[in-house]
């Protein structure tokens, strides 16, 4: 990192700085810095400064989870046609742009979360502000769902459908971590056939034509 | 949206979940077996035709949802009839038309990685879903400069799991082709390699452009144009061409003379591929033909082209001449050549399987002996299924541990049994045109 003149003008790049400094760090040894005193050092900062902007390195952690998701939001809002989408469709066009968001950043998140006992302790915990912001996007979704008839009303297990909508993206997430094809074509096909599945099991489905009738053959019995 | 509630129901993911959808479909048709010879001992006069349409619809459920190189092999069998029990045909021809369609956001995806922009950002109109879906991959029709394209986009991931999906339909097509594993193997190798081709889109374009070019000539035949701006590995963009598939066109009631006009023009493509290019659009499933108002037929779909090799050509067509029957030493050479008899047969064997090759070959090579052949004429497709029926069902043929017939024969009577198949649902006549050296 070069050393930047500290101005008020370029102040809002400080927190860029940072942003990019972890990253960097990341990247080049492998893991996070040792202590906020010598990262902030390196990046010829004081600590005192740095709070201003991060309060820890979980807290830059998360800040690039949720710059992803939003840049995701940004470009997937520019697209004309997704407008037109079906709830199913623009759940699918979310998650194949968050993809080709988060290649921008693989290796950084390889050295993260490649180790799977690592990553159970941490993946939570860095991802909580994204999870919250998501699940924000996903409520919208299964409303406009329901209003389609995309998705049907159900007591109780469709208050939940936020959250299995998140585990679909944590599982999207571990499988391209995995993921070894070239272009990460399987990663485009397990998205494609578990959000299908998702929105199969969302659906009006032959059960809940079941429930409804057993619902009714006990009432008026 | 109803439409897309429809679209792609759940599709097994990995390897695992594939092998267990085959499993479950095993243990299924496992069951249909059991409650076969069930209803045998009670009714012993009820024959297997139901228990081949009970397989038969298992089988393509399982098959229709892994998509695929195992659709693929499900298209290859429905096409192979002789080697098919009637029930199966029906299903499997099913698969020939449609499998559920991928999702569009897939499809912007794939243009963006490509082409680095939407589909609409480079076409005038392109349809949201798929106009007609081919096993491993589906074609949207879009529209620029009032010029209408057909655009086919490959699924993801499909030419990676193409062997691993071949390693899975092993068992079924040995239950079903009623083949013993080595002469398995023999033709899997050969099905692996043109399935590993068909994946490559640049090559298809490059093929496409070639067959159709040597083919030009052959009049009323229609080939689209391919554009290379709007192709590359997952995407093929070439010129629409309407009409109807046979069957719809059949129904039309078409003149006999326009039949013959088709029919004909079929012929002749394929003579001219077989005996002047040395390679074949190995596909003639009814899908990648399309027939048109004024009696043309539009060919699509160059995916699968087999490349003849001399020596197999030679020995192959030479059994196809008339009075070729009579010279038995000329003969038990081409035998040899293309593996139908080798020394490991007993003398007893040799005797046999010669009697049996040349049986096949005096039959399929029926349309060969004479100027002009009428397809039309059920009772000579009757015979094939019938003899072909008979062979796999014989005692000896089971017995023999051994691949019989070279594998590049696999293609070659694909190709051929498919053109006669075509031509028989066409009910066509014609002038069974053949290089100077067959007369």
């Amino acid at each position: 990192m070069e050393a930047t003149p500290v101005t008020k003008t370029i102040k809002k790049d400080l927190k860029k700085l940072i942003l990019e400094g972890f990253k960097n760090h990341v990247l080049e040894y492998g893991s996070e810095p040792p202590s906020i005193f010598k990262f902030a050092k390196m990046l010829k900062m004081k600590e005192e400064e740095f709070y201003t902007y991060f309060t820890s390195f979980e807290s830059i952690k998360s800040s690039i989870w949720v710059s992803i998701y939003k840049s995701t939001l940004e470009q997937i809002e520019a697209q004309e046609v997704y407008h037109e989408y079906s709830v199913r469709e623009k759940f699918l066009s979310f998650l194949f742009t968050w993809i080709e968001e988060l290649k921008k950043n693989r290796s950084y998140l390889l050295s993260l979360y490649e180790d799977k006992s690592k990553a159970f302790r941490t993946l939570p915990s860095d991802t909580r502000e994204f999870k919250e912001k998501f699940k924000e996007f996903a409520g919208e979704l299964i409303s406009e769902g329901k209003e389609t008839q995309e998705i049907a009303s159900r007591p109780v297990i469709a208050d939940r459908y936020d959250e299995a909508l998140w585990l679909q993206v944590a599982f999207v997430f571990r499988y391209w971590l995995d993921d070894r094809s070239p272009r990460f074509e399987k990663t485009d096909a397990a998205i494609e056939k578990s959000v299908n599945l998702a929105f199969d099991l969302m659906g009006k489905s032959a059960l809940d034509s079941f429930l409804d009738f057993a619902k009714f053959l006990y009432q008026t019995k | 949206m109803a439409i897309n509630l429809k679209e792609q129901e759940s599709i097994p993911v990995s390897k695992v979940e594939r092998a267990a959808k085959f499993i479950s479909t095993g243990a299924k048709v496992g069951g249909n077996y059991v409650k076969h010879y069930a209803k045998k001992m009670v009714n012993p006069s009820m024959d297997k035709d139901e228990l081949h349409s009970n397989n038969a619809t298992d089988i393509y459920k399982s098959l229709s949802e892994l998509k695929g190189s195992a659709l693929k092999v499900a298209q290859m069998m429905s096409m192979d009839k002789n080697l098919l029990p009637r029930a199966y045909q029906d299903k499997f021809t099913m698969a020939q038309y449609s499998a559920p369609p991928l999702s569009y956001p897939l499809v912007v995806k794939t243009f963006q990685r490509y082409f680095g922009k939407p589909p609409e950002s480079i076409f005038e109109t392109f349809t949201r879903s798929a106009v007609n879906a081919a096993s491993i991959g589906q074609v949207h029709q879009a529209t620029k400069d009032g010029k209408t394209f057909a655009v086919k986009i490959q699924y993801p991931g499909v030419s990676d799991s193409v062997s691993s999906d071949l390693k899975l339909v092993r068992p079924f097509a040995l239950r079903l082709l009623n083949m013993n594993e080595k002469e398995l193997d023999h033709y899997m190798e050969e099905v692996e390699e043109r399935l590993v081709e068909e994946t490559d889109y640049t090559l298809e374009v490059q093929r496409s452009r070639e067959i159709s070019e040597a083919c030009a000539h052959i009049p009323n035949l229609k080939f689209p144009t391919y554009y290379d701006e709007f192709s590359s590995e997952r995407v093929i963009t070439m010129d629409w061409i309407s009409g109807k598939h046979i069957k719809e066109w059949m129904e039309t009631n078409p003149t006999q003379a326009a039949k013959n006009q088709i029919g004909q023009a079929l012929w002749d493509f394929y003579h001219h591929q077989v005996h002047n290019l040395k390679q074949v659009h190995a596909d003639p499933h009814p899908g990648n033909f399309i027939l048109q108002e004024d009696a043309t037929v539009g060919i699509i779909d160059f995916g699968c082209v087999k490349v003849i090799p001399e020596d197999f050509y030679q020995g192959y067509f030479a059994l196809m001449k008339k009075g070729m029957v009579l010279e038995e030493e000329a003969m038990d050479r081409i035998f040899y050549s293309l593996d139908f008899i080798t020394d490991k047969d007993s003398e007893e064997g040799k005797v046999y399987f010669k009697g049996v090759f040349k049986e096949m070959i005096s039959l399929l090579g029926k349309p060969f002996h004479v100027d002009r052949f009428d397809f039309a004429d059920n009772t000579y497709f009757e015979q094939i299924f019938q003899l072909g029926d008979r062979i796999s069902n014989d005692k000896m043929f089971k017995k023999s541990r051994q691949a019989r017939g070279s594998k590049h024969g696999l293609y070659i009577n694909r190709t051929y049994f498919g053109l006669y198949n075509l031509l028989n649902q066409l009910q066509a006549e014609v002038d069974t045109t053949k290089p100077e050296w067959l007369k």
